[in-house]
């Protein structure tokens, strides 16, 4: 322990502070465990506190109104003797109770974005957790030579600024982009890539696929190399072949980290936004709209409606927060 | 043995295949852009398309230095990342430690808010972080950009998952030689999450770099533009000037490059292993 | 009586005559030469207008745009500068990173620029916000509303109240290349109705397209052609008007032009519609005045191979007339009072001045939205050697004197989204205009809660 290198005065304080600590324990141990636990997430709290609990509760307060302009003057004010806060109002604010939530239930383009989000992570993210962890366990295979430079290879498209490769992807794909060059170099006829609802989904997929493989594939071989080398080779003199290794070893040891992959993807996907805006500008025909496209052109393109798209994205965090905690009971958490 | 022997060459085969397939793919688009960046634009928009490097990527690269300040959103970037990364790789291991090894009330409650957080839309969070932060002053300053996100909620969920990979038996006895529970987080819960901490700082230098509406809202002086800021200029009235932005893209993938190789030895397998096997 | 605006009686100067006597009465014409004014318009220069109080001018101010139009105001800028004890500092941006930003700031109260930019288009939405500074008063101060075209305001006003100074304007008109037609045997002036056009684009050979119909802006091409029948979106009573007759007409001529195989269909501001045109393989482009700009700058080469006429009517002896695009300046109002005054200043100065309406013209081709400069014959009657010595700016500026008046609303995005979506779904699978164009209005009228007209 380092305390044997202290001073002797900081020697005594410290068996002092371990005798108390001890006895601490012996009264409750639980106790002080889960304040230490509650001192380990304090941060948090603090910084939720300070940053975005405004933000959060203020979102969920406009969901309740409809935006009418900005505010004149001030909300509140209060004195504290040696400072005071001024909180101007922010809005003009007219309120119309769950209207609109109800306005939410007619919403035509409401359902299509969210239809559409839907479609492209049911397929986009089994793909793209497939293809991760497959290049993880190739990567971390014993005999793979280079194994660095094929991790940073693969890892790269990440860094990509998301405008330049959005950029990229819609030039691949455009009629006469590289990619119908070179189906027609093998006589295959050029394909409408984005303008088809079918394939200009197809193309956000691929485009979201490529940048984000190698991110999860970064999470999940810090996973797999978390696995005790020993439960291999307890396996190996029992005789077990490559797939019962993957299905009795790794799988349930990486258990968690791949069901954080596969939250993560889940959020990371539905709050989709960058790829459509840029590549198909949620066209054709509305066809590649998410539901966060939605809520950004609520607020930001036209008049803002700010009520309205506050009360999309509490319907939004609601949802998706249900699908997440469904995917971690399901996922076998204790 | 033979057999054996046979099969595992397939196997090799499969992998190495497998492997570099991938590598292609994911290169091709990348290796396109240090193309497009490399040309004049007129010539990246012929048809059938170029499929190799110009001579113009210093040419691109002086104009876009007369554009932006290019170099400088590098630095700002660069700096803001790093500083944000270390402050946060701290707190949400110690976060994800806490969720993983220990129990206490509202434990499950406290951790689906933490995900529902992650959830949210920072597109609608713009407007009110900005009015707070021109409350207190803090507009155009970096600390209004790095402070707000500190507690990722994505960094706090990994490290909870990962950290529980940590054998309990291991912290017990630990306990059992006198080890303060903080001790426990520094000198055996983070030692043992080595890749996985290098993963989470990939996951948070990727976040902040990539943060782009609130960056642009908050930053005023282009002199501290971040560079997904600095880029969103180069985008005019109807079209889009490919071939700076390239050059600026292709660019902004070295610190993230340097990242990747400055972690790869954090990438090795068996600090876990080796603290089992005694 | 207000002394600062000096940049009128400049221009009285420069053109002088009978306009000057009805500015007099209004309570606004300067006097003497703007050198002579030059020191009351500096620090201590007052307003005496609906704030009632004097408000000195601040001596610095931050102006918001992008693109073209930014550096434009750069140079209007210098030259305020020069003229007056103040600094203007003109931010440019990326198009949508200022609306963005823009829109943040205006919406939280604070942190705003004390001009900005503001299109047309966007008018009515950002009005709306409650966030831009009335500035009605000022302008029946100044005098200055019917030294514009009377069609740019309809998009600035909201209740009787105008926010915005009309900045440019986009007179339409098509675009030729004038060797292809040569080459081929088209006759420009033979082109009155949407027919002629299409007789004469059938004369080109199969691998030369007589023009481009951008299939992810058919909203801009609907629009300045439901403009130029004189129609609006909305009636009066606010009810959705985009499925009359005339619309269903304009999408029928689309879908013919279309279906005739004449025309190509590249996203506009493609890379291949750039090379399309560059490379000699369109022949013609609908466009407005500022695609000068554009074709200027990115198209170099194709410079004095080009020439204009109005665009086509729908019938012989229909309006050929139309306005596509076009911007403003405005002033937010959360503001302080000395920037207010000061952003007044330079927005007059920059608008309501000829001198620098021309020069932004002339620089960057942003066609003034200030009728009186089109009396300048020197300007607009040169004969450019871009369009091969035809006097184009004469052109565009009968155009502006010509087209409707049109009103964009808040609810314009759903408008251009729904004919956008339609009109594309039409072209691409083949489907029946009448039908189309009625299910874009009943989009509309769904999603903004409004009645069928």
């Amino acid at each position: 322990m380092a305390t044997k290198r202290s001073r002797d005065d900081h020697l005594v304080l410290w068996d002092r502070f371990r005798y108390a600590r001890q006895r601490l324990t012996a009264v409750a141990p639980s106790v002080t465990k889960s304040q230490v636990a509650y001192l380990l997430i304090s941060p948090f709290f603090v910084l939720f506190g300070l940053f975005l609990l405004f933000p959060v509760v203020y979102t969920v307060y406009l969901s309740f109104f409809e935006y009418q302009g900005i505010g004149q003057g001030n909300l509140f004010y209060v004195d504290f003797g040696l400072f005071h806060i001024t909180f101007p109002q922010i809005a003009e604010l007219q309120f119309v109770g769950l209207g609109n939530y109800t306005r939410m239930l007619g919403d035509s383009l409401f359902w299509q974005s969210m239809y559409n989000t839907t479609y492209i992570l049911v397929i986009q993210v089994p793909i793209m957790i497939g293809l991760a962890l497959a290049l993880a366990i190739a990567l971390n295979a014993s005999f793979v030579r280079f194994k660095g430079a094929f991790r940073t290879a693969i890892a790269l498209p990440v860094s990509a600024n998301i405008v330049a490769y959005s950029t990229i992807f819609l030039i691949l794909f455009n009629e006469t982009g590289f990619i119908n060059y070179l189906l027609s170099q093998v006589g295959i006829e050029p394909i409408s890539w984005l303008r088809s609802e079918f394939w200009a989904r197809k193309t956000i997929i691929g485009a979201v696929t490529w940048r984000w493989t190698g991110y999860n594939m970064i999470i999940l071989l810090a996973g797999l190399q978390n696995i005790p080398q020993q439960l291999y080779e307890a396996a190996e003199i029992d005789g077990a072949s490559r797939w019962e290794k993957f299905r009795y070893v790794t799988v349930p040891q990486l258990r968690p980290v791949l069901l954080f992959v596969v939250v993560l993807s889940t959020i990371g996907t539905f709050k989709l936004f960058a790829e459509p805006y840029v590549i198909t500008d949620g066209g054709p025909t509305n066809a590649t709209i998410t539901i966060v496209q939605y809520i950004y052109e609520e607020a930001f393109v036209g008049s803002p409606n700010l009520g309205y798209a506050s009360a999309l994205t509490v319907i939004f965090v609601a949802i998706v927060s249900a699908i997440s905690i469904a995917q971690i009971k399901l996922g076998g958490e204790e | 043995m033979r057999e054996q022997r046979r099969k595992d060459a397939v196997w090799k085969f499969l992998t190495y295949s497998f492997i570099l397939v991938m590598t292609l793919g994911m290169m091709v688009p990348l290796y396109w852009m240090i193309v497009a960046a490399s040309l004049p634009q007129e010539e990246f928009i012929r048809f059938p398309p170029r499929l190799y490097p110009g001579t113009e990527f210093l040419n691109n690269l002086s104009v876009l230095h007369e554009e932006t300040q290019f170099l400088i959103s590098i630095w700002n970037s660069v700096f803001i990342a790093v500083v944000y990364t270390i402050l946060s790789v701290l707190l949400c291991s110690m976060a994800g430690f806490a969720f993983a090894k220990y129990e206490f009330r509202f434990k499950e409650p406290i951790f689906y808010l933490i995900l529902a957080t992650l959830i949210l839309p920072i597109q609608l969070l713009v407007i009110p972080l900005f009015l707070m932060m021109a409350q207190i002053g803090w507009t155009d300053t970096f600390r209004a950009i790095i402070l707000p996100w500190l507690a990722n909620p994505i960094g706090i969920f990994l490290m909870r998952q990962n950290m529980k990979s940590i054998p309990d038996a291991l912290l017990e006895s630990a306990r059992m030689d006198g080890a303060t529970e903080f001790q426990l987080f520094y000198r055996i819960a983070l030692p043992a999450m080595r890749s996985s901490l290098a993963a989470l700082a990939i996951i948070l230098f990727l976040f902040q770099w990539d943060l782009f509406l609130y960056p642009l809202v908050i930053l005023e002086d282009p002199g501290n533009y971040t560079i997904p800021v600095a880029l969103s200029g180069l985008e005019e009235s109807r079209r889009i000037n490919f071939d700076q932005i390239m050059v600026a893209s292709s660019l902004a993938i070295i610190p993230m490059a340097i990242l990747f190789l400055f972690l790869q030895k954090q990438f090795v397998s068996g600090i876990l292993a080796g603290s089992l096997k005694e | 009586m207000p002394r600062k605006n000096t940049m009128y009686g400049r221009r009285r100067v420069l053109i002088g005559g009978a306009s000057a006597g009805t500015l007099a009465l209004a309570g606004c014409i300067g006097t003497g030469d703007p050198e002579e004014d030059d020191d009351e318009g500096t620090g201590d220069d007052t307003d005496d207008d609906s704030n009632g109080e004097d408000v000195e001018m601040a001596d610095q101010i931050d102006v918001w745009g992008w693109d073209v139009a930014a550096r434009s105001l750069e140079l209007t800028a210098d030259a305020y500068m020069e003229e007056y004890d103040a600094t203007v500092d003109v931010e440019e941006f990326g198009q949508d990173a200022m609306k963005e930003d823009l829109r943040s700031r205006l919406t939280a109260g604070s942190g705003a620029p004390d001009v900005a930019m503001l299109e047309m288009i966007d008018g009515p939405a950002e009005i709306d916000t409650g966030a831009v500074a009335d500035l009605t008063d000022r302008i029946d101060d100044a005098g200055i509303e019917d030294d514009f075209v009377s069609g740019a305001w309809a998009s600035l006003q909201e209740d009787g109240a105008t926010y915005a100074i009309p900045w440019d304007i986009g007179p339409t008109a098509v675009y030729y290349r004038r060797d292809i037609y040569e080459d081929h045997g088209l006759d420009a002036d033979a082109i009155e109705t949407w027919d002629d056009f299409q007789e004469e684009g059938e004369k080109l050979p199969d691998d030369i397209a007589m023009f481009n119909i951008p299939v992810n802006d058919l909203d801009g091409v609907w629009r300045f052609q439901f403009r130029q029948l004189g129609n609006r979106p909305f009636t009066e009573d606010g009810e959705v008007n985009i499925h009359n007759d005339d619309s269903v007409m304009i999408a029928e001529t689309i879908k013919q032009l279309y279906d005739s195989g004449i025309a190509s269909d590249y996203d506009g501001w493609s890379t291949e519609w750039f090379n399309g045109y560059g490379e000699g393989e369109i022949a013609s482009l609908p466009s407005a005045a500022w695609m000068e700009g554009t074709l200027r700058a990115e198209l170099p080469d194709t410079a004095g191979n080009w020439g204009v006429y109005r665009i086509p009517a729908h019938e012989a002896g229909g309006p050929r007339a139309s306005n596509w695009g076009g911007s403003s300046l405005m002033i937010p109002e959360q503001i302080e009072d000395g920037e207010r005054e000061r952003a007044w200043d330079y927005l007059t100065w920059s608008l309501a001045t000829e001198e620098m309406q021309l020069l932004m013209y002339d620089e960057y081709g942003l066609f003034p939205a200030l009728e009186t400069t089109y009396d300048n014959d020197e300007v607009f009657d040169e004969e450019l050697d871009f369009y091969d010595g035809q006097p184009a700016r004469r052109l565009f500026a009968d155009v502006a004197e010509e087209m409707p008046e049109y009103q964009f609303s808040i609810d314009t995005p759903y408008v251009s989204d729904a004919i956008n979506n339609h009109l594309f779904r039409m072209l691409r699978d083949d489907e029946d205009p009448e039908e189309m164009v009625m299910e874009a209005a009943e989009e509309v009228a769904e999603r903004t809660g409004r009645d069928l007209a």
